[in-house]
């Protein structure tokens, strides 16, 4: 149900379509958890082959005795890091909006991408941080790298831009906390609610399933309206129940019960044994291309070098030719099939 | 290579730069085309290594909301790809806009094209307030007109949701002839009525052709305002003098806007004034706007293929028949190539000109 019409909007008939249909997260960040499982599974399998031919270009049988991680740890070690995420907000104080963005910025990132080549650490840092500006609550990269142990500028900077394009640029999110707000006003507002201190109650409950939620993936597999309600419906079935009636959306509620599963089922809080099992392991097969200082990683840098040498020789070679030709401005510039990105 | 690496070299590919056409601060714009389509776009390259907080928050305003917004009447981002430490914004190509159109002597507005550029930028904003987005920085300059004459918002640099209940928002925004007066007395909590108000500015703007009010600094734009609308009384806008910059600049009557709008319809008056009244919580919203009796009355807006166009669209616009008439000059010879004038360029084009009686003459020492 979910998965069908995603088809792009037409924009003449915008008006009648809900603003969400349009959106990016809308059209872009919805997946069947099949789907999920198959992109991690082949992300995970392509980032082991590679990393195993780079071992062995370096030193031939170096890969036999390498445990590399597979989907599933990866996973669970990037799920570790979206609690870290929640304790630096807290630390911060930055909103909900910039928590709750953060942490979709790292499950994205980590749909295109797999931690043996980028550790979630450092993601995670670029991530929250990205969040700040995309959600308007920006600091400055100095009192935000300032306040976290062991951090500097540069483990952030060097990846704003992976993890701006790893999420496409589309920085705009819906999250289930809007959405949940949304509904604890209209409960205030109905006839037979219950007294004020009560809908407090609930209403914080549901928020604390939100935050659970988080962990989860449900975000990727359900738009934020009901992933609001099947939070709403764990702290309270019955005043769920009579906010759908008067929303005619009794429908709904069936469809929230596979939510309410995925949230009470994976909810959970990965080991730090477990965890830390992991990180061991992922020291020893992440990408050596990415490690800075190894032979690997020196041997890429020589071979972009060189490129970028060859690009520069060209360069060069078409200014002195048109120089020899007596134009100094070269050819006419629509003839030219590109124009240069650094000059 | 990394996925997500390739999938951007294989975005950058369809897009071809052909020629610099501007340089500001931040961003270096190029005009270019899609490779397969021949298509014309411009291509905002935007620094990004040089800023010691990363990605420059305006940058990431305008992604963030040209990657949602999808209008007729907003700008379309059709693409963005990074080559090195640059991010490449890929726009439509926008032949001008309605700052030069006001500026060009050379053309005439009827009511009617008046309101045609005012139902386009409306519409196009009502779009922006109905997703909650406040564009912030509406003028002239940034409302970008395409080929077929169709009005664009452009410039998203400034643009934000709106805030939720309790949370500040800078009131640092807006250029200042076009800024309301609740932001020039520092109010940092307000609404979408703060684009209405640029958008008065504006209307007012295209009768008068020439800026509504200019201030010189913000004090003086205070001074500027009140002078044409009179010093706002407490009852007029309560609250007003409670706010966290409130000075007294003096008081000054309030004038009729007849007096200097003399050739505008009441119709006309009634809306430009709802545009500009001073309490934020009475100004028109922008889809009263759309269904305010102006847009219904006689003229009818004018249909934007048919709006006025500077010399430099005009030039560019026509250049197949100005070929077509030189074949048609050489043809005194030959009566085969005669034969085929462009009639049906020239009925539309004479058509054009009869319904204005100031020829837009074509200019092409311009370009």
């Amino acid at each position: 149900m979910i998965q069908s019409s995603s088809t792009s909007t037409d924009i003449s008939s915008a008006p009648k379509t809900p603003l969400f249909h349009s959106s990016t997260q809308y059209r872009n960040w919805r997946f069947s958890a099949e789907q999920l499982h198959a992109t991690r599974t082949a992300l995970n399998k392509a980032a082991v082959a590679a990393i195993r031919a780079t071992f062995e270009s370096d030193s031939p049988g170096s890969s036999s005795d390498i445990h590399f991680l597979d989907a599933r740890e990866e996973h669970l070690l990037v799920k570790l890091y979206i609690t870290k995420i929640s304790q630096l907000c807290g630390h911060f104080h930055f909103p909900e909006e910039v928590e709750a963005t953060g942490i979709t910025y790292l499950k994205r990132f980590y749909l295109k991408n797999t931690v043996m080549d980028w550790h979630p650490k450092n993601v995670m840092l670029t991530a929250l941080f990205l969040a700040t500006k995309t959600t308007n609550h920006p600091i400055s990269l100095e009192s935000y790298t300032a306040n976290i142990p062991r951090t500097n500028p540069s483990d952030v900077l060097d990846l704003e831009f992976l993890v701006a394009q790893s999420l496409a640029f589309e920085f705009a999110v819906w999250h289930a906390h809007r959405a949940l707000w949304g509904m604890w006003l209209d409960l205030q507002d109905l006839p037979q609610s219950p007294p004020h201190e009560e809908l407090q109650k609930i209403y914080d409950t549901a928020l604390q399933h939100i935050r659970t939620s988080r962990l989860t993936d449900v975000e990727l597999v359900y738009p934020p309206s009901q992933i609001a309600l099947a939070c709403l419906s764990l702290a309270h079935p019955n005043i769920t129940a009579y906010w759908a009636r008067t929303k005619n959306a009794d429908v709904a509620l069936e469809a929230v019960e596979s939510i309410k599963r995925m949230i009470t089922q994976d909810g959970d809080v990965p080991s730090v044994d477990v965890v830390r099992e992991i990180d061991r392991r992922l020291k020893i097969c992440k990408n050596p291309e990415k490690v800075v200082g190894s032979k690997a990683y020196l041997a890429k840098r020589a071979r972009e070098e060189k490129e970028a040498e060859l690009k520069r020789m060209k360069k060069a070679e078409n200014v002195r030719k048109a120089a020899e030709q007596g134009n100094p401005f070269g050819e006419e510039l629509a003839e030219r099939s590109n124009l240069d990105d650094d000059d | 290579m990394d996925a997500v690496e390739k999938a951007n070299a294989e975005r950058q590919k369809r897009w071809v730069k052909d020629q610099k056409v501007g340089e500001g601060t931040y961003a270096v714009v190029y005009r270019g085309r899609e490779l397969t389509t021949g298509r014309k776009i411009a291509i905002k390259k935007i620094k990004v290594g040089q800023f010691k907080d990363g990605l420059d928050m305006s940058a990431v305003r305008e992604v963030k909301y040209l990657r949602e917004l999808h209008h007729p009447n907003v700008i379309e981002l059709l693409d963005v790809f990074s080559s090195k430490t640059n991010l490449n914004l890929v726009l439509e190509f926008l032949d001008t806009d309605l700052e030069m159109i006001i500026k060009d002597r050379s053309l005439v507005f009827l009511p009617a094209d008046i309101k045609s550029w005012m139902a386009m930028t409306f519409r196009g904003l009502e779009f922006c307030h109905r997703n909650f987005v406040l564009h912030r920085d509406l003028k002239p300059n940034n409302l970008l007109i395409a080929s077929d004459g169709q009005l664009k918002l452009a410039d998203f640099g400034l643009a934000r949701d709106v805030a939720d209940p309790g949370y500040k928002m800078t009131c640092q925004v807006i250029t200042r002839w076009y800024r309301p007066p609740e932001l020039l007395f520092g109010c940092r909590y307000y609404s979408s009525a703060v684009d209405i108000w640029s958008v008065g500015c504006i209307f007012a703007e295209l009768m008068l052709r020439t800026p509504y009010l200019p201030g010189e600094s913000d004090m003086d734009q205070l001074k500027t305002i009140f002078r044409a609308l009179g010093t706002p009384t407490e009852e007029e806008w309560p609250g007003h003098s409670k706010l966290p910059d409130y000075v007294s600049v003096g008081q000054f009557p309030r004038t009729p806007l007849r007096d200097l709008f003399t050739a505008a319809s009441a119709d006309t008056l009634n809306l430009l004034s709802k545009c500009i009244i001073y309490e934020p919580r009475r100004r028109i919203s922008a889809r009263e706007a759309l269904n305010h009796s102006y847009f219904f009355a006689l003229p009818y807006p004018t249909h934007p293929s048919k709006l006025p166009k500077t010399a430099a669209q005009t030039a560019a616009s026509s250049r197949p028949l100005d070929e077509v008439d030189g074949n048609v000059d050489l043809s005194g010879s030959g009566p085969g190539v005669k034969a085929a004038p462009p009639k049906k360029l020239k009925r539309k084009l004479s058509g054009h000109d009869l319904s204005r009686n100031i020829a837009r003459k074509l200019d092409f020492t311009a370009t």
